[in-house]
């Protein structure tokens, strides 16, 4: 029957779509906040085709950014890294984040304000990191993926998210599908694994075993973070609609931000780290 | 106060007792069944009516009819289309039983497929927006795949649209698939399609009478918005053994009846399969990585009738159904068995208590269920969801004097929904999904209805309906804080009423003859609904689930006014309407925005709905030639229906999914000669509504879409023309066959099953792009069928 089913690309019109800004915020203990502020674009625009193009379209760099804990703010500034994501944000030097604390957003650009607030809860030890071969794959004997177990404290709303590197890598990757919360598993014993986290502006459409798996030999940091509900359910839609990208069945996902006015997250993370060397 | 109640309840007293009051003369009672004379089967919706004074009544759905007149000499005639019309002079001076039997019109078809009950029965009754369809003729239009699909004939009625490309799914004046009550022999049927809605679940061999309410619903009816779907099943052959068959593209059928013992007890079986699965397993390779996977459906009808006694009669039918779907996957050891369909049984007995008064009980069983099953190596994971129903209802027919018919009963139903529960097991050991969740509720009514012709101009339906739903335990409820956490839980145990919903609904009808050729009607409806389907997805799936009203889901009311002006021209060869609605829906059901397909696992489904309202208004024209060589009809709608969700679209009023301003079907079929018969079916319906990206942003450098409004994107007009030629041979020596030559999309058009987009790509490396992608399903599609029968 689907033999005679056609697909062909077609050109619609959409309606215009509202010009937003989208945040990509965050703050750590002893850290000074990280927030990245882009705009969003229509569907069918023509999109820029080097590092050069998206800074110069898509990064705002002139807005008034402020993070405050309540008794002390600081207005971040813009600042360049060529050499690490995310490359261009807003960032400070006084402030810096704290256990415990709730830190409120601010920004002001081009006659809008966006608001937002985040919390930094305790975090949640790691019990014990291992590595492992690809279970899906009986005759893999060097690609696998890293293990983490936690025990999840006795109270609910405990929610997480995952980051990892290579040693000789310039910054943490999300890992993919890592978020999660103890709706089902509060108080227990709880197993992540991690490939290689997703490294930004790749397309990750096309999967490459090598750019998922660590080979033996490899040493793996994780970053662990403990993290708040609000954030963890826009980690979570966020993983779905990138998930259903391209899926003719999925539901429309609609991204559940935190941000009053905008896009995207301002996210208070609570991170503990762990090393260790892929053997078999 | 109580002065003016008491008044109030003398003259209610008074109008209950009118039926009763004889005017003085002598009065007696006629009745009988009314039969088809070959095969004797028995004709519900059959017209009596006595030529003297036109008065008259119709059988009711089991073939009974009852007339009290004055003592004297009548002639009686009974009228059924696709049968000759019968006369008979009575002398009425006592009680009489007259069964009587009709014979039907020669095989070509005069008639066109859809059909009212009188001749004039368009101009007389009060129904409006009804509809019953002769199954036979059927059979001449095009037929999608060579398959007759009686609901693919619905969808060509105005206000009923399809919900898609194929799709047997239907949208009724603005309301969504699930306010549609769909009955197979009293069963409610949940899912009323096969292969993503391509075909429905009705085996048209089976079929005796399709019975379409979208207007105004009669009291006897009720627990849906939009329509009711009223499809009867033959009784089978009590006369001789005959079988009929069809061979066709992807499907055949074979239906068996005969009697059991000649005008006593009969049988029906029917069973039908498609074998696209079996069609191409020779071809794939027996190395191929996906061999053994397919898809196939099937489904079986059986009836079995008694004739206890003039008076009783006992009837037993069933169907059960099932669609499979397989993927294997060799190289990665992946296999997925997807298994869905429906199962009822009713056993019905019929009584007669007097030549007034017949009583149909019924038990009636339904079930839908749904599954997933899924493995990798060791690795099993099943997803199961259904419905189960038990069902039992007693319906009286009341024919107190020859301007009144009433009907009465009441009806309970226990009603079992299992929304998702998953198990699973690596290597044997079973992983712990938790308990399987099942919501229980008891669903009642009782109803009242008469129809009063209260001159020989105005003829009213009236009924009230009362209807009760209470969900009770075993039920876990999930308390949830604003941060969407659990914080506490309310255990119910078993039998413990949970929330409980008693609701009354008047149905009004009625209709002023203004001449001969023409009247006016005029409904008022209000109807509440307790069971419900929502959707993530943009299409309807089998994976929909059915949920019931609980605490915190109320149900949905609507209430429904249409007005309708009727007009036959040309000694009725010609019939026309025109009906206007307007409808608002109150308790409206949909997914909270950031709900995601697993959202209800280990949770309340209810946790993530929310609630609006929905307005509905259009009007529908309708032009039809039902006598001659050439008929068919021309059906146009323009319509209207929006939604309005406080936390949907930031509040603001949106076109529903079922939102389409323009419908038009064009139907004909001409008869050239005994041996061929010709039909055409056009369509044209402007574009379903979707909800897509307006834009696109980056987050940890991954391109995201964002939505827009709600439904903002309407996609390109529906059309689409259909064409069939029917040869029937000479009857052979025992064999009557025939040939259905079908094509289906004859200018292949590609119309949009569904519009998706997709981003690829990095901006870095020059490779974004943003695409949007139309799937269609159907270019052109002949087919043939052969039609058998002995």
């Amino acid at each position: 029957m689907f033999i005679s089913a056609c697909e062909r690309e077609i050109e619609i019109e959409l309606p215009d779509a509202e010009d937003l800004i989208v945040v990509e915020g965050s703050i750590e203990p002893g850290e000074s906040p990280v927030v990245v502020l882009t705009r969003n674009r229509g569907f069918f625009d023509n999109f820029p085709s080097n590092l050069e193009g998206f800074v110069n379209e898509f990064v705002i760099q002139d807005a008034v950014v402020i993070v405050s804990d309540g008794q002390t703010s600081e207005q971040l500034s813009f600042t360049v890294n060529p050499f690490a994501y995310p490359y261009f944000y807003y960032t400070g030097t006084t402030l810096k984040g704290e256990i415990g604390k709730s830190y409120s957003l601010t920004i002001i650009s081009n006659g809008k304000t966006l608001t937002s607030t985040t919390h930094i809860s305790a975090a949640v030890p790691i019990d014990s990191t291992w590595y492992g071969l690809n279970p899906f794959d009986s005759t893999e004997d060097s690609l696998g993926v890293a293990y983490l177990s936690i025990t999840d404290p006795d109270s609910i709303g405990n929610a997480y998210r995952l980051f990892a590197k290579k040693k000789e890598e310039g910054w943490f990757n999300q890992v993919a599908g890592s978020e999660f919360n103890d709706d089902y598993v509060n108080g227990q014993k709880v197993i992540f694994f991690a490939g290689q986290g997703e490294k930004p502006f790749v397309a990750s459409d096309s999967f490459v075993p090598l750019n998922y798996f660590y080979n033996i030999g490899d040493t793996i940091i994780l970053k662990f973070c403990s993290i708040g509900s609000k954030e963890l359910k826009f980690f979570y839609t966020m993983d779905a609609a990138l998930n259903s990208n391209g899926n003719p069945f999925a539901a429309p996902t609609i991204v559940k931000s935190n941000i009053e006015g905008g896009l995207g997250v301002w996210c208070g993370y609570s991170p503990v780290f762990d090393t260790l060397v892929a053997t078999k | 106060m109580s002065h003016s109640f008491s008044q109030s309840s003398r003259l209610l007293f008074f109008l209950l007792l009118l039926p009763f009051f004889s005017w003085g003369q002598s009065k007696h009672t006629i009745s009988g069944y009314i039969k088809d004379a070959t095969t004797g089967e028995y004709l519900p919706g059959a017209n009596v009516y006595v030529k003297e004074n036109l008065l008259g009544t119709s059988t009711n759905g089991y073939g009974f009819y009852s007339l009290t007149l004055p003592d004297g000499n009548y002639t009686l005639s009974v009228s059924y289309v696709g049968y000759t019309e019968y006369t008979q002079k009575v002398n009425i001076t006592k009680d009489q039983r007259i069964n009587l039997t009709i014979q039907p019109k020669m095989v070509q078809a005069k008639e066109v497929e859809i059909v009212e009950k009188r001749i004039e029965n368009n101009i007389n009754s009060t129904d409006m927006g009804r509809v019953d369809i002769s199954v036979e003729k059927m059979k001449k239009l095009p037929a999608f795949f060579g398959e007759v699909d009686l609901v693919k004939i619905v969808q060509l009625i105005p206000g009923v649209k399809n919900a898609g490309e194929g799709n047997t799914g239907l949208y009724v004046r603005g309301g969504g698939p699930d306010q549609n009550l769909v009955l197979l022999d009293e069963a409610v049927v949940y899912n009323a399609a096969h292969l993503l809605g391509f075909f429905s679940v009705f085996n048209s061999d089976a079929v005796k009478t399709v019975d379409l309410h979208k207007g105004g619903m009669p009291a006897q009816y009720g627990g849906r918005l939009a329509s009711v779907l009223d499809i009867s099943m033959k009784e089978g052959n009590n006369q001789k053994y005959k079988v009929d068959g069809g061979i066709g593209v992807i499907a055949s059928r074979l239906t068996v009846q005969g009697p059991i013992k000649k005008d006593t007890s009969s049988f029906i079986i029917s069973g039908r399969r498609t074998y696209i699965d079996a069609v191409t397993r020779p071809f794939i390779k027996s190395t191929s990585p996906t061999k053994g996977s397919g898809y196939y459906f099937y489904d079986l009808n059986m009836k079995f009738n008694y004739r206890l006694s003039d008076k009783d009669r006992l009837f037993l039918s069933g169907y059960f159904g099932r669609d499979v779907f397989t993927f294997k996957s060799t190289k990665s050891n992946f296999n997925i068995r997807i298994p869905w369909g429906n199962a009822t049984v009713s056993a019905r007995w019929n009584h007669l208590f007097s030549n007034k008064l017949f009583l149909n009980t019924a038990l009636v069983f339904s079930d839908y269920q749904f599954e997933s099953n899924i493995s990798q190596t060791a690795f099993n994971i099943k997803f199961a969801s259904g419905v189960r129903d038990y069902n039992a209802k007693m319906d009286f027919t009341w024919y107190p004097t020859i301007r009144h018919t009433m009907k009465f009963g009441a009806n309970y139903i226990f009603h079992r929904f299992s929304p998702n529960n998953t198990s699973g097991d690596i290597a044997g050991e079973e992983l712990d999904f938790g308990p399987k969740v099942y919501l229980y509720a008891h669903e009642a009514a009782a109803y009242i209805g008469d129809d009063f012709d209260v001159t020989e101009k105005l003829r009213i339906h009236g009924g009230l309906r009362a209807s009760w739903f209470a969900q009770v335990g075993p039920y876990t409820q999930y308390i949830k804080n604003a941060l969407d956490q659990k914080v506490d839980s309310i255990t119910y145990t078993q039998g413990q009423l949970i929330k409980q919903y008693p609701n009354v609904e008047p149905r009004l009808m009625m209709r002023y003859t203004i001449n001969k050729k023409s009247s006016l009607k005029a409904s008022f409806t209000q109807n509440y609904q307790y069971i419900h389907i929502t959707s993530l997805a943009n299409q309807s799936l089998p994976t929909d689930l059915w949920f019931p009203s609980t605490g915190r889901v109320k149900p949905q009311f609507g209430t429904q006014y249409s007005l309708g002006y009727y007009r036959n021209f040309k000694d009725n060869t010609w019939e026309t309407s025109v009906e206007a609605y307007y409808k608002t829906m109150k308790n409206q059901i949909e997914f909270k925005d950031g709900t995601l397909p697993s959202s209800g696992v280990g949770d309340n489904l209810d946790n993530y709905l929310t609630f609006g309202k929905g307005e509905a208004y259009g009007a529908e024209f309708f032009v039809k030639k039902a006598l001659g060589k050439t008929n068919g009809w021309i059906g146009y709608t323009l319509s209207w229906t929006t939604r309005t969700f406080p936390e949907l679209n930031n509040g603001k009023t949106y076109f529903a999914r079922y939102d389409r301003r323009h419908d038009l079907s064009i139907v004909l079929t001409h008869e050239l000669s005994d041996k061929w018969t010709f039909g055409g079916v056009f369509v044209f319906a402007s574009g379903n509504l979707l909800w897509l990206p307006t834009s696109v942003y980056f987050f940890e450098g991954k391109p995201v879409v964002n939505y827009g409004e709600r439904n903002n994107y309407r996609m390109p007009p529906y059309h689409r023309l259909d064409l069939s030629a029917t040869y029937t041979p000479k009857k052979g020596k025992r064999v009557q066959s025939s040939w259905n030559f079908s094509i289906y999309n004859v200018y292949s058009r590609l119309n949009p099953y569904f519009i998706y987009v997709e981003t690829s790509g990095s901006p870095l490396f020059g490779d974004l792009k943003n695409s949007a992608k139309k799937v269609s399903l159907f270019p052109i599609i002949p087919s043939v069928t052969y039609n058998f029968s002995f």
